[in-house]
């Protein structure tokens, strides 16, 4: 994701003065060939994430379109103030793009691990947030939103997911819906938990419990009221999300549940827990731990249908 | 011999021109009955100077496309900014009262979007450099030939990221960039260097990178002559290390902690504080 994502920036590059890339120690050979061909809209800088967004908010005043590469966290964490003030205050389009969402770094430990990005940058005024779900979904985005005046935080998986949005050709912000308008069970979900909650729903399609997932790319808006008849004829409804619990999408369901009064008691979430994880292997272990593979989903919604029905 | 700014700083005598922008000041700091009066006569001189003989710019036209680029990164002086933005004419002086009402155009600090003339939002201190240094950038970029000035206070230096930024510039090699720094040697709590030494300033920015020059930062002559040097694209950026007193010009407020920032002005307090910049 992260791969075509940076290609897709060199694309425009190509066809558009105004976009340029700006990382922070990226690494050796990153868009090597952008560096190259473009070396005036190309910008590897110090490791400076403060002063990386704030040079791209005086670019950005003066008529560009900076996008901007590194780990998650110290988008988020370590330059939150610099986004808030130079950038979001500003309302400028500056393009955060966010290596390592969720756990993806869990091997390098919990000053890597973007477990609360959401909620950061769901707070700030003016900011959009995105979590795409694979390499074309990414793609779609930024092409489609070169020209949107507001800055945007995107959050990238770890690369070589499959490719599950494909059947969407055309870009949309609203949530896309995988399943009927009449299933026993709705999952709420975003970024790359697509990938593993299509196959909860085919997991569970097998044992005539029906699901349609919807997925959140763009987490400031779901779109809820479009989705009151399919939770209405729903026995539940669940949020999963690789996110700790408070401030990301589950949350962000829960607001528009209350504006479109819409009843919140059979809602449901799994996500990551509240406290920093001292492990670290892989993404797939924390994913695991925290219930978030698709057998466990799979599982706890079984049990949570018999809790219902007793 | 070298010069000791600090005292040239101290004993030089302000002209009519300076005094009644102090008394601009003294408006709207009575009018909000609060602000930062000590930065703001510490920096009140470059920003005269900048606005009235160095920077390209038109009140009529504030987003005039070739404008040279003026950030006050220390937004909390924005009083002396303020004092002359009316002067030119940005807004008009009766304006000034308004200071921090509900729906005023002049905020503690300043901000963009309510007040035409400002280049960028600023209040929180250490941003206004990497800010700076990407106008410079930009201004490169599309080959255009405006300038780029940062006010930093010298309190200010004590956040981290103005030195990334100064790193950058440098390696940017942002000639068309300059930096002034308002060396009152006060910060909110006291003395610089009894908090946070900075010496040897000068020596600290030239050795990120810059061309450095020292001016006494109330001396009108001194200063016009080092912001209007012409400076090529790609060079060294500048310092410019302006040796001020916080609280120029008004005697009690001069390097007092007090007036640093003050809540709960009264009339009465600003009265005596009159007729101190017409001594």
């Amino acid at each position: 994701m992260r791969q075509k994502a940076l290609l897709t920036v060199y694309e425009l590059a190509k066809q558009d003065p105004r976009i340029v890339f700006i990382g922070s120690d990226l690494g050796a050979g990153t868009l090597q060939d952008m560096k190259e061909e473009l070396p005036q809209q190309f910008f590897m800088e110090g490791i400076s994430e403060q002063h990386v967004v704030g040079f791209a908010a005086g670019l950005a005043q003066e008529g560009f379109i900076p996008y901007i590469n590194t780990i998650g966290t110290f988008l988020t964490r370590r330059s939150f103030e610099q986004v808030t003030i130079d950038i979001a205050l500003h309302n400028l389009p500056v393009r955060l793009l966010a290596s390592g969402g969720g756990t993806v770094y869990a091997p390098l430990g919990p000053t890597h691990t973007a477990i609360e990005d959401f909620s950061l940058m769901l707070s700030v005024p003016n900011m959009k947030v995105f979590a795409p779900a694979d390499a074309h979904e990414m793609e779609n985005l930024l092409r489609s939103l070169v020209n949107d005046s507001n800055p945007h935080y995107i959050r990238f998986g770890k690369g070589g997911e499959n490719i599950v949005t494909d059947e969407f050709l055309e870009f949309g912000m609203k949530p896309k819906v995988f399943g009927e308008n009449n299933s026993k069970v709705i999952i709420f979900t975003t970024g790359i938990m697509l990938q593993h909650c299509l196959i909860v729903r085919e997991i569970l399609s097998k044992k005539a419990i029906t699901v349609t997932v919807i997925h959140c790319l763009y987490l400031n808006d779901l779109s809820l009221r479009s989705f009151i008849p399919m939770m209405a004829l729903s026995n539940l409804v669940l949020c999963v999300e690789e996110h700790v619990p408070r401030g990301g999408l589950f949350t962000q369901l829960i607001h528009e549940c209350v504006e479109f009064q819409i009843p919140t008691s059979n809602l449901h979430q799994v996500s990551l827990k509240r406290f920093f994880s001292h492990n670290y292997g892989s993404q797939a272990d924390h994913l695991d731990f925290n219930g978030l593979t698709a057998p466990k989903i799979a599982s706890h919604l079984e049990s949570l249908l018999e809790s219902n029905i007793r | 011999m070298i010069a000791d700014y600090t005292k040239l700083a101290n004993e030089i005598i302000l002209d009519q021109r300076s005094k009644d922008l102090r008394l601009l000041v003294l408006e709207a700091l009575e009018g909000g009955g609060r602000g930062h009066l000590g930065p703001a006569l510490s920096l009140i001189e470059i920003i005269r100077v900048l606005y009235d003989s160095v920077l390209s710019h038109d009140p009529r036209n504030p987003l005039l496309a070739q404008r040279d680029r003026f950030i006050l990164s220390k937004g909390h002086g924005c009083l002396g900014l303020y004092a002359v933005l009316a002067d030119h004419g940005y807004i008009s002086t009766s304006e000034l009262k308004g200071y921090c009402d509900f729906e005023s155009k002049l905020g503690g600090h300043p901000e963009r979007a309510t007040l035409p003339g400002i280049e960028f939002s600023t209040g929180s201190l250490g941003h206004g450099l990497s800010v700076g240094i990407g106008m410079a950038m930009a201004c490169r970029l599309k080959g255009e030939h405006w300038r780029t000035f940062v006010l930093i206070g010298d309190g200010e230096l004590n956040e981290g990221s103005n030195w990334e930024g100064a790193m950058h510039a440098s390696q940017h090699q942002l000639g068309a960039l300059t930096v002034i720094i308002d060396f009152n040697q006060m910060q909110a709590s006291g003395e610089i260097n009894s908090i946070l030494n900075l010496d040897p300033i000068g020596a600290k920015w030239k050795s990120f990178g810059f061309d450095v020059v020292t001016v006494n930062g109330h001396d009108i002559v001194q200063l016009e002559k080092e912001l209007n040097t012409s400076r090529n694209s790609y060079s060294k950026p500048k310092a410019i290390i302006a040796y001020t007193v916080k609280g120029k010009g008004i005697i009690s407020a001069e390097n007092s902690t007090i007036w640093h920032h003050k809540a709960k002005i009264t009339r009465e307090e600003i009265a005596p504080l009159r007729l101190e910049v017409s001594q």
